[in-house]
């Protein structure tokens, strides 16, 4: 059942390579892959609801010898949104009138797959190369989408990423060193046995692989020009899909296979966290261009995410999910916005912009409100104060770019209505999703649960 | 860990750094790929006993590492090339791959 996902993915790579993808059947092509990759991975959520374990140790080793694939919540609670967000993508994507590049829809089930690998591996090395699968497709993908001169963001972002990836293996080295295993409960359980300081050193190389994966002050520096030089629905798998290997990494290596080092860091990725978002916000309220606004912004919002894994404990890894996810879709629409023009794509901008300032009834409102429980139960008041100033921030720098954007000038082209109907129908979904959030909320209460072992 | 296990990582990470704080794409490039080798034989490290050849035993060396090494320096392999590609790519785009004259004529418009 769980390489379902996996085979899916393989065979519709192997085959859209081999098509033309300039044409528009094959960007439909992939998309039913990925809808495929989607459906496999909400069957392995039922199975994981039912109180089931999906997993299987591959080429029949006995576990703690082969690569182990496990479903978990953490793990399925990350796939089956980032592939719904991917698969909605491509399909504005391909009601724009397709990828215009030859590999664009094999690259995209790329990431995909990389994507999924990564939520549902139990292996820490079979994690770095499902990661490095899905990072070299969205090289690939970002050097394409950046058309003439602005290739050169493609060479800033690789140059980055792979430096994050070399830190990220050190670290994998570092845990087979320490531990002699490489599959994450053994790892975590002999990590705990180990008073010496090699676990906070691995940690703080995983910390500053992940702190760069998802753009934080101080590793912020790639994230501006290659989101807001690359073409928007690149872009937008960059911020609202690919991003997520961060917090999910944090989440996965913080929470559940170094908990101690997550503990003794506390008030590094408080500090941190907090710095992002000042640093984030006051950047993204001077400029003008609105990509390069929603660019600081998805550093800003992103911090958020520290604070709440800082803060730790049932609270702080629930809030840390729902507003990993929650940032996510909201990125992922608002980048798409960036690249249509017309009636309804405002409206789409204003649904986004309302979720990054955290207002009633968009869905920033449940991730501002979870991390505000989490801080308010910890009875930390400058946390608190901090949240409410950075959303205060976020409603003004969002709302200069919804005047720019929308009232400040004329507009004269429009995009073709499917595009925009396109795009309605996803801001409507996260509207939706905002004014019934117990899905999302129970998955975070979920891996709450799985992470921290207290009670709701 | 031996002495020239851990100097060879040394030497590479730092050369690595030293080119990647450069100017010249090319040399960002190489860097990239040195400290790329350095982890490879970083992680190469973490299973060696000696330099006995990897087989079964408790004094040989690990042969997990190696199958682990083998992977690892196949996807730096394939993020060379493409890093290579891009910056060939630059290269018809701007005519020069001086990071401070990309970035020059980038404000100049």
């Amino acid at each position: 059942m769980i390489f379902l996902p996996f085979a899916i993915g393989w065979i519709a790579a192997v085959v859209l390579f081999a098509l033309d993808g300039t044409r528009r059947w094959v960007g439909w092509l992939a998309l039913v892959a990925i809808l495929g990759m989607f459906g496999a991975a909400v069957a392995l959520l039922v199975q994981v609801a039912d109180g089931q374990e999906p997993a299987i140790v591959v080429g029949g080793w006995p576990a703690g010898l082969g690569i182990r694939l496990r479903a978990d919540w953490l793990g399925v609670g990350f796939a089956v949104p980032v592939l719904g967000i991917i698969a909605a993508l491509l399909c504005i994507e391909n009601l724009r009138g397709g990828l215009r590049t030859r590999i664009g829809p094999a690259l995209t089930v790329l990431i995909s797959l990389g994507l999924t690998g990564v939520f549902l591996t139990g292996d820490v090395f079979n994690f770095y190369v499902f990661f490095e699968l899905s990072m070299g497709s969205a090289f690939a993908i970002t050097a394409l989408a950046s058309r003439g001169r602005h290739v050169r963001v493609a060479a800033t972002f690789m140059v980055a990423n792979i430096f994050g990836s070399v830190l990220f293996l050190i670290g994998v080295g570092g845990l087979y060193h320490a531990t002699g295993s490489l599959d994450m409960p053994i790892v975590s359980a002999r990590l705990g046995a180990d008073p010496a300081g090699t676990p906070l050193l691995v940690a703080s190389l995983l910390l500053a692989a992940f702190l760069l994966k998802l753009g934080i002050f101080p590793f912020h520096f790639w994230v501006p020009p290659v989101y807001s030089e690359t073409r928007a629905p690149a872009a937008a798998l960059l911020a609202g899909a690919l991003a997520n290997i961060g917090s999910y990494g944090l989440l996965r290596f913080g929470g559940e296979v170094m908990p101690d080092a997550l503990r003794t860091g506390r008030v590094v990725l408080l500090a941190i966290g907090a710095a992002t978002i000042l640093v984030g916000s006051v950047l993204a309220i001077s400029r003008q261009p609105v990509a390069e606004i929603l660019a600081y912004s998805s550093v800003a919002q992103n911090g958020y995410i520290l604070l709440a894994l800082g803060m730790g404990g049932y609270a702080g890894f629930a809030a840390a999910y729902v507003y990993a996810i929650v940032n996510s879709i909201a990125k992922a629409l608002l980048f798409s916005t960036t690249g249509a023009r017309g009636p309804l794509v405002g409206g789409a901008f204003l649904v986004g912009a309302m979720s990054t300032a955290g207002l009633p009834p968009a869905l920033g409102f449940v991730g501002k409100l979870a991390l505000f429980r989490a801080a308010w139960s910890e009875r930390e008041v400058w946390l608190v104060a901090w949240i409410v100033a950075g959303a205060l921030l976020a409603f003004f720098y969002m709302f200069q770019a919804f005047q720019q954007r929308f009232w400040m000038v004329e507009e004269h082209e429009r995009s073709s209505r499917s595009v925009r109907v396109g795009l309605g129908v996803f801001a409507l979904a996260a509207l939706a999703l905002g004014v019934w959030p117990e899905p999302l909320l129970g998955t975070g209460s979920r891996i709450a649960l799985l992470l921290a072992g207290g009670q709701p | 860990m031996n002495l020239a296990l851990s100097l060879g990582v040394a030497i590479l990470f730092g050369a690595g750094i030293r080119l990647m704080l450069g100017r010249d794409l090319v040399r960002i490039a190489a860097g990239t790929l040195l400290i790329s080798n350095a982890a490879n034989l970083f992680l190469m490290s973490a299973g060696t006993a000696e330099g006995l050849a990897p087989a079964q035993g408790p004094t040989n060396s690990d042969p997990l590492v190696q199958t682990l090494v083998l992977t690892s320096l196949v996807i730096t392999f394939g993020f060379t090339a493409l890093l290579f590609s891009i910056l060939q790519a630059i290269y018809r785009a701007w005519k020069t791959l001086d990071t401070r004259e990309i970035e020059r004529r980038g404000r100049g418009g």
